[in-house]
């Protein structure tokens, strides 16, 4: 009973929070919209945004967030698996000390869903975490439990800089974002290949089909393979396999019927019968992670690597982990796109320093340290898109076909 | 007699207030222990409450799973022989080098050995041994050729789990059996072997091994219980078609969707059972070998194992050029070294040492700190515990103390961290100290209780007939002789607490960083440098305290070395 009433209380001072400043909700909104309306996105000039965005930092309701932050310790909860990501979160933890007095810390996990499993031991009370790196089926998870702060985008003036339309950020693996996260970076999904395994191909021809693969692999016997899905860049290689084989049925974005699984699903399958014999280790094991394919890859076991950093080859080319004729490639349909994100847990201690960390990982000083740096993850702001080293993006697949397709590959390959 | 009379009567004139003053003492020390102790049943209680409605269709479909009576099963396998393997080999060595010279290298080197995280075996062995591995690229290339496929042990697959598993617990169980041995008039049972006509080997076999055998249920049933459930080496180098049942179980666990968190529930269940499966096969192992020996004895078969103890007389050097291998490896990968370059090309830098050294000491501290309040009053809880058993006559069953070990620590860790949310506690370092005493727990008393049953007690017979109180006698007496054996049970529980990721990030809430959590969260990206350098350093610790441990423990006695040597 104790905890229940301190709950109620908990969400009662929330809600008179938010009351006390919709005033200054609104006038922000109206900004937003102003500057939305009256000029069209893409025709934004660099210099109208930044009007915008200063106006939206003087308004009232983010010099309070500003003095609300000041002073209070930011638990980010991501990912720590990747040196360069840590680096670039040292660096902005740093330049947001300095600049705005609220300290961030980096709770490193293994996997983002100890997070979401906090979450729901906490149940929506007081929280540990102030902000966390998510997306998928987690976030699906934690907004259907209404777990998230929402209206996010209406709090934080950078957000007008996101790119929304141009790369087409609404929709987090299908499912609405509606303001509970916020677009970070964005990802692409590619391989990196020895030049030795596609060798019949032009070398400046940079797209493949799923034939390339299998004659690959017929060529190079045990060294291709993919993360074990359900790791999701397996259950995305298998996505891109599938949209290839089908010529991009429009059943496929849509939710699966049984009918179009029927339909559609045997050409992955038949697919995947003739390459599993002569993958590596006869597709009697599969790389437990992408990392692990890549690791792999740069210790010449495979010849193959994938990604969802468009930029990663690249990078590990220039930390000399990879040869240095390595190819990138990506689906000749063009490569599934989607973003990494930043939420607020609704229960957060320092709501308003989250806010703050990512109004600064959403300025153009940090999203460019962030693709110039040695992560080198894509810009998601207006200002520094890139068409040029952008991939040809390839629409998600309806969120539906994910289960359906792990739960058959587990069916079918799995034991 | 007449000692234990004199005993008595030296307590009568404040009998009364003493046994007031110790019945209070005794049940607060009962429900101390008992909490510590029944903290992990708790926490799975209310961690594993099904949130979900069950009904057969759902129990259905977790049974139709593809590949669970596959993957079951081969866990289970796993899980029952890399255990027994590291057991026997193991025992042979311990045969082979106990009355040496040998021995005391042994017990100086067993520290670094033991302090190689499982992680880092398993990446070293597929580094060096797999086909394309270091190793045999090296050999194979004096002679100008490419080493044969079927040479190498393969990346990911049942073959190279239990190798990694079985290679890693024979240093434990020498520790183990080294404790149990101090205890043990072994060189006089050789000596009885020997005067009815049994070669050492076989008197090694016939008389020692059941005993140390039984005295180290505890212990095999601990590796079991950790093969059963360790996932970043099932991840890593374990078959995944099927998965191992921890992965699998891991990955129900950490989906969010009806079926998903119903999976993981049943899954959890059928952990436990399993666990009971693999309890069940200790005692019928014990069994047939006691019988089995028994027979040879009988008999005078002749034992076929004593040849091959023989081979073992070269673990030791075996082993440590394993282990200097893997942290040569280890050390290269953190200096800039790749496959793609030669001693010549590779980018040598320490700039990963200098850069992360900056964030680690923060860390290091954490982990230091936690690990010294914990161990110990894990050991000191341990002893409660032996104690108030000792008064009451009675031992309860050891799985009712080992529960930490033994019950799925994802959700137990979750049930307490549902509590500790509730309650409204703060993340403070003490919490997380609280948070790994029933671990430290558990492992010492695996470790004590065999040295404390078989304490002799003529000597405290005697203190007291010297007029010792009950106390001295206890301090200056038992915890003396019982010295050697609690240096390894803290050594081990100080180990255990720098190796604990689950409960220090989930109770801790992140706000306390340890060279764990730092570790585990870099290897989850499998970057070779990064990874090594964290496993260089977390490797330390457990190095640093087996290191004084041994050093303390080579100057005191036990109390069979007393009488024995």
């Amino acid at each position: 009973m104790m905890w229940q009433t301190s709950k109620h209380a908990n969400i009662r001072s929330r809600i008179g929070f938010f009351s006390s400043f919709s005033w200054a909700n609104l006038a922000l909104l109206f900004a937003v919209l102003l500057s939305v309306l009256s000029v069209s996105p893409v025709a934004l000039g660099n210099s109208t945004l930044k009007e915008t965005i200063s106006e939206l930092e003087a308004s009232q309701q983010w010099q309070q967030t500003l003095k609300e932050a000041r002073g209070q310790t930011v638990y980010f909860y991501a990912w720590g698996g990747s040196k360069p990501v840590n680096d670039y979160l040292r660096w902005a933890a740093r330049e947001i000390a300095s600049r705005y007095k609220v300290r961030l810390r980096h709770v490193k996990v293994a996997d983002i869903s100890e997070a979401v499993s906090r979450l729901k031991a906490e149940d929506g009370s007081k929280s540990a975490i102030d902000l966390l790196w998510v997306n998928g089926e987690n976030f699906s998870y934690l907004k259907a439990q209404k777990l998230l702060l929402g209206k996010l985008p209406s709090a934080i003036p950078n957000t007008t800089l996101l790119a929304t339309e141009q790369l087409s950020l609404h929709n987090d693996f299908g499912v609405p974002m509606e303001g509970y996260e916020v677009p970070w970076g964005v990802g692409q999904f590619n391989l990196i290949a020895n030049q030795s395994l596609f060798s019949a191909k032009n070398p400046e021809q940079n797209s493949i089909t799923p034939a390339d693969i299998l004659s690959a692999a017929e060529r190079n016997p045990g060294r291709i393979s993919y993360p074990r899905p359900p790791e999701f860049h397996g259950t995305t290689f298998l996505k891109q396999l599938l949209v290839a084989l089908t010529d991009s049925d429009p059943r496929l974005f849509a939710l699966a019927t049984p009918n179009a699984q029927q339909q559609l699903l045997p050409a992955l399958w038949h697919y995947l019968d003739k390459l599993h014999p002569i993958i590596w280790q006869n597709g009697s094991a599969f790389p437990s992670s992408n990392t692990e394919q890549l690791a792999l890859f740069t210790q010449q076991q495979l010849d193959l690597a994938v990604s969802f950093n468009p930029n990663q080859m690249a990078k590990e080319q220039s930390e000399k982990r990879i040869a240095s004729n390595a190819q990138r490639l990506f689906f000749d349909g063009g490569a599934i796109t989607n973003s990494h994100n930043l939420a607020i847990p609704k229960g957060a201690q320092s709501p308003a320093g989250a806010k703050v960390v990512i109004h600064f990982l959403l300025s153009e000083l940090a999203q460019k340290h962030k693709v110039d740096g040695s992560w080198g993850d894509p810009a998601v702001i207006r200002p520094l898109l890139d068409p040029a080293s952008t991939l040809p993006a390839q629409q998600e697949l309806h969120s539906s076909w994910q289960q359906v397709i792990e739960d058959t590959w587990q069916q079918k390959y799995g034991a | 007699m007449n000692n234990r009379l004199l005993a008595k009567s030296q307590l009568s004139p404040s009998n009364q207030l003493y046994s007031a003053i110790n019945l209070g003492l005794k049940s607060t020390a009962w429900v101390l222990v008992a909490i510590i102790a029944l903290a992990p049943l708790l926490g799975v209680v209310i961690g594993l409450w099904p949130a979900v409605e069950l009904d057969w269709a759902a129990i259905s479909r977790f049974l139709g799973y593809n590949g669970l009576a596959y993957s079951v099963a081969s866990t289970l396998l796993l899980s029952l022989v890399a255990p027994l393997i590291a057991l026997y080999i193991a025992f042979m060595v311990y045969s082979r080098y106990r009355f040496n010279r040998r021995w005391q290298s042994l017990e100086k080197r067993l520290a670094p050995l033991l302090s190689l995280p499982h992680l880092a075996v398993a990446l070293g062995l597929v580094y060096l041994f797999s086909s394309g591995g270091m190793l045999w690229s090296v050999l194979w290339g004096f002679i100008g050729q490419t080493a044969p496929e079927w040479l190498g042990l393969p990346r990911k697959s049942m073959l190279t789990m239990i190798l990694a598993i079985s290679i890693k617990e024979v240093p434990f169980f020498l520790l183990i059996f080294s404790a149990i041995g101090r205890q043990l008039a072994i060189k006089q049972w050789l000596l009885q072997g020997r005067a009815l006509g049994y070669s050492e080997n076989a008197s090694w076999w016939l008389i020692v091994f059941p005993v140390v055998l039984k005295q180290s249920r505890l212990a095999v049933l601990a590796a079991m219980a950790y093969t059963l459930s360790v996932l970043d080496i099932s991840l890593l180098i374990g078959p995944n078609i099927p998965e191992l049942y921890a992965v699998v179980l891991y990955n129900w666990q950490t989906g969010f969707t009806p079926d998903e968190q119903t999976f993981a529930f049943l899954g959890n269940l059928l952990l436990i059972a399993m666990l009971g499966v693999l309890i069940a096969c200790i005692y019928i192992h014990e069994r047939l070998v006691t019988k089995q020996l028994a027979n040879h004895a009988v008999m005078a078969n002749p034992l076929n194992i004593t040849w091959l103890s023989g081979v073992f007389t070269a673990w030791l050097g075996f082993f440590s050029l394993l282990t200097l291998a893997i942290l040569a490896t280890f050390l290269l990968w953190s200096l800039g070294w790749n496959t793609h370059s030669t001693f010549n090309t590779a980018n040598w830098s320490i700039s990963l040492w200098q850069d992360e050294w900056f964030f680690m000491q923060g860390p290091l501290l954490n982990s230091l700190h936690i690990a010294f309040f914990s161990s110990l009053l894990g050991v000191g809880v341990t002893l409660l515990a032996l104690e108030l058993q000792r008064h009451n006559k009675r031992y309860f069953p050891d799985y009712l103390w080992l529960l930490a070990i033994l019950l799925p620590q994802l959700s137990m860790v979750y049930g307490w961290q549902i509590v500790h949310t509730s309650s409204n506690a703060s993340y403070h370092s003490s919490w997380i100290i609280l948070s790994h005493v029933p671990f430290t727990f558990a492992y010492s008393y695996l470790v004590l209780r065999g040295p404390f049953q078989s304490l002799n007690r003529h000597y405290e017979l005697v203190a007291a007939s010297f007029g010792y109180s009950p106390w001295q006698r206890w301090w200056k007496v038992r915890f003396m002789l019982l010295r050697p054996a609690l240096l390894s049970a803290i050594a081990i529980a100080f180990s255990v607490s720098i190796a604990q990721y689950i409960p220090t990030l989930m109770i801790g809430a992140g706000r306390v960083a340890t060279i764990t959590t730092e570790a585990v969260a870099i290897a989850s990206g499998n970057e070779q440098s990064i990874t090594a350098v964290y496993i260089l350093v977390q490797a330390a610790l457990p190095f640093i305290a087996f290191l004084v441990a041994s050093i303390l423990a080579q100057r005191t006695r036990g109390s069979v070395d007393a009488e024995h040597q």
